[in-house]
This record gives C-alpha cells, sequence and structure tokens, in this order.
C-alpha cells in the first residue's frame, strides 16, 4: 500500500468508514501485540491490550491527525493501553508473570549445555519477576528504552512525562532490575 | 581530584542516550573505577533479552477484526467540531424555524400592523408562516428520526453483546440518548404526536436501564435487558417509527399532511 492509498484509507475510516478501519487492524495487529507482549509479559492480557487499543483508536480517530503516522499514533495507544492494563491487574501480576518465560521458551545460543540453560532459564525467570516489581511507568519505560529502543524524547511523548521524569522512570527500573540479578552474575 | 560518572551517565551512555563523545570513552579507558561500574552495569542490562513473543500468523489482523467489528463505538469528533454535529446543527435549525415563525405570527396577529397586501388585496393566510411551520416540521421529524436509528444502532449493540464483555462504549452512547429523548418526547406530546412519545417513553426507560446496568455486564445483567427490549418488541418499533418519520419528513416538503398518524 503506498503513501496515497494508506492517506485514502484513514480518510475513510475517520469518517467512520468500518471497511477502512478493518484494513487498518489487518495492517498493524501483528506488531501492536509484538509490543503489548513485551509491554505486559503475558499473551492474554496482549491479548487483551490489542483490543482494546484498536476499540480506542477508532473512537479517537477523529483526533488523529493526518499528517501524523498512523503506526506510531497507535504505538503510543498501545503503551498507554499496556500501562493501564498494568495497573488494573497488578495483583494477577505478582503471580503470573513469570508463567510466560520458563525455560523452554527461551531462545537458545550455541547449544546450552543443561547447566546453561538451567541458568539462563533462572536469569530470565529472575527478570521477569523484576520486571512485576517495577511500577506500571517504570516498566513501560524500561520496555520502551530497553526492547524497543525508543529515545528518551520519544518515550517521554508517549507516556506523556517530561524529560526528566521519563529518564528517572528508565533510571529506577535499572537500578531494581539491576538489584535483582546482581546476585545471579557469580551464577551465569 | 578526578570526577567519576554517576550510574544515571553510565545508563544514558549504554543506552546513546547521552552523546557518545571522545571524552567520556577517553575518561573510562583511563579510569578503572567508572570502566568496571559501566562494564558491571552493561554485562547486567545485556542478559535482558528482548522476550519472544508468541507466534501470531498472517491472518491474525483479520481475527483482531472478527473480535472488535461489533464493539467499535461511535467515533468521538474534535472538540472544535461538536458545535458542527448534525443533531446539534439541526436543533439550532428548528430553534431559529421556530423563532422566525414565532416572529411572523406575533407581526400578523399584532393589532397595530396590516396584513400584507398581494395586488391590493388582503392576503387570506400567510404563506410564509405555513412554509415555516412545513420546516419546522420537517426538521423535527428527521431529527427524531436520526435519534431514533441512533438508539437503534445501541439497542442492537446490547443485543449482541457478549456476556463479560465490557459495554461501557453502549452506556455513555446510551447516556447522551437519554436526555434527548426526553426532550423528544415532551415535545411530541406538546404536538399531539402521542404514538411517538410512548415510544419514546419505553425507549428512554431501556436506555436509562442500559445506563445503570454494570460495565462489565454478566451474562443475567444482559439476559434482563435484552428480555425488556423483547418485551417491548422496541427494536421494531424503533425501526418502524424511525423509517415513518422520515417518510412523513420527506413528504412534508411536497404536501401539507396531518401530524397524527398512528405508530405503536
Amino acid at each position: 500500500m503506498d503513501t496515497t492509498e494508506v492517506t485514502a484509507v484513514l480518510a475513510r475510516a475517520r469518517q467512520g468508514d468500518s471497511e477502512a478501519f478493518r484494513t487498518l487492524v489487518e495492517r498493524h495487529s501483528r506488531r501492536a501485540f509484538q509490543l503489548a507482549f513485551r509491554m505486559t509479559g503475558n499473551e492474554q492480557d496482549a491479548e487483551d491490550v490489542v483490543q482494546e487499543s484498536f476499540i480506542r483508536a477508532y473512537r479517537q480517530l477523529g483526533r488523529f491527525e493526518a499528517r501524523a503516522h498512523f503506526g506510531t499514533w497507535l504505538h503510543r495507544i498501545v503503551a498507554n493501553c499496556s500501562v493501564d492494563l498494568i495497573r488494573s491487574r497488578r495483583a494477577r501480576y505478582d503471580h503470573a508473570s513469570t508463567d510466560t518465560l520458563d525455560a523452554a521458551d527461551q531462545p537458545e545460543v550455541d547449544a546450552p549445555n543443561p547447566e546453561r540453560l538451567a541458568a539462563s532459564a533462572q536469569i530470565q525467570r529472575t527478570v521477569a519477576e523484576a520486571m512485576s516489581s517495577l511500577s506500571p511507568l517504570e516498566r513501560a519505560a524500561f520496555t520502551l528504552r530497553h526492547y524497543e529502543g525508543r529515545s528518551i524524547a520519544e518515550i517521554g511523548k508517549t507516556l506523556g512525562l517530561g524529560t526528566s521524569a521519563t529518564k528517572h522512570s528508565v533510571f529506577r527500573a535499572v537500578r531494581k532490575l539491576r538489584a535483582a540479578l546482581e546476585p545471579l552474575r557469580g551464577e551465569s | 581530584m578526578t570526577k567519576h560518572y554517576s550510574e544515571e551517565d553510565l545508563i544514558l551512555y549504554y543506552y546513546e542516550d547521552r552523546p557518545r563523545t571522545a571524552d567520556f570513552q577517553s575518561h573510562l579507558d583511563s579510569c578503572e573505577q567508572c570502566a568496571s561500574a559501566y562494564r558491571q552495569l552493561s554485562a547486567t542490562l545485556r542478559v535482558i533479552e528482548t522476550p519472544t513473543e508468541p507466534e501470531r500468523g498472517e491472518q491474525y489482523g483479520l481475527e483482531v477484526w472478527q473480535r472488535i467489528r461489533h464493539q467499535l463505538p461511535e467515533q468521538e469528533l474534535p472538540w472544535w467540531s461538536a458545535w458542527f454535529r448534525a443533531d446539534r446543527l439541526a436543533m439550532a435549525g428548528a430553534f431559529a424555524v421556530l423563532l422566525l415563525a414565532a416572529f411572523v405570527s406575533g407581526v400578523w396577529w399584532s393589532g397595530g400592523v396590516t396584513p400584507a397586501r398581494v395586488d391590493g388585496v388582503a392576503a387570506p393566510s400567510s404563506p410564509k408562516a405555513s412554509a415555516d411551520d412545513e420546516a419546522r416540521q420537517r426538521i423535527l421529524l428527521d431529527t427524531v428520526a436520526d435519534h431514533l436509528d441512533r438508539s437503534e444502532r445501541v439497542l442492537t449493540d446490547i443485543m449482541n453483546a457478549p456476556a463479560g464483555g465490557d459495554i461501557s462504549a453502549e452506556q455513555r452512547w446510551a447516556e447522551d440518548l437519554v436526555s434527548a429523548s426526553r426532550l423528544y418526547r415532551q415535545d411530541a406530546t406538546d404536538v399531539g404526536e402521542h404514538s411517538v412519545a410512548l415510544v419514546l417513553d419505553e425507549l428512554e426507560r431501556s436506555l436509562l436501564e442500559i445506563v445503570h446496568s454494570p460495565s462489565k455486564a454478566t451474562a443475567a445483567n444482559l439476559d434482563q435487558l435484552r428480555r425488556r427490549i423483547d418485551a417491548a418488541s422496541l427494536l421494531f418499533k424503533v425501526r418502524v417509527l424511525g423509517n415513518e418519520l422520515r417518510e412523513r419528513g420527506q413528504q412534508h416538503g411536497q404536501r401539507p399532511r396531518a401530524l397524527g398518524t398512528q405508530t405503536s
């Protein structure tokens, strides 16, 4: 789809054309799921975030500026939906987020021996637990910085934070993760 | 005394949010304390791997669409366009027509003013006032028909809502419609459109019930709402009345017709 077609589809979607919006959903769903999964660390929550994000996007399409990129705008909505969901399901995350990162899910690196695999799984479990202990904003800021490679300015814009608050969210997240992972450094 | 970099500086440096200046690099090359802190930091951050998300196939977008297509809410308009919404324009138009009609009637009936003459003969009635009435009636009929269309969509959404799903969007929508419904019902009563007022009254009760239901409606909540809608044949009545009012609105532009058509 070229730029002209994208613009036309967006214009139709903004006028309430649901078929045009369907095109946008089909085009952006996988990327939205990827981000939602990284943000929430849970498959079912990521699915919920994707659905809620598209519904929110549809409702707010009238506010979308035509000159902006829909993917960027949607990225922001997905990130904020994820923060909302993490906030609302905080208690559940305390128990469940480690489920998604068992040893079998981890990518293999240089045909690891059982000890190394076990150590890697232990690290990833610890990371998952430590991520669960972060505040929703710390987790979101860290995910966008570390996994998504977004700049501090982009993260601030996405989450509606100032530069200083964004930096401090990342700093606090790194500090907490380091504290959780330091004991494992000798073992890995 | 040598100045050492803080953990925050090192984090920004690691993520390249701090310019990788020659000064910084040469400091790391020469200061074992900072170099060691940086090595530890980067070693820790490197073990935090990007989680591998579960695979989603080519059809995933279509699956998402199938899940959300019946939940799509009404689009919010930009704040400035709120003043240009069709229903508000219609209301404003109707109000302007009413004002004009009131002014023309006042002029016509005031004792000190002679009715306009055409070719030296007093006009038997005011064609302008009559045209204004026609226009006013047509606008009101169209406005109520639009209101019924929107209400029908909310009722249909509720009839098709999944148990345990979030109906807060429909509730907000219903809330907006309740106040409009109340005004239209009063207008209909005032002009003797009792059958219209009756349907609007039933509609208002169902909308209120939707508004006051839990936003995560259970199967029992939804069943109760649906039974009320079904018991009053409300969807059918709303659809038929909407069509009828729209037809009458169109006919008003062509020939005069009494308001008392019955719908129930």
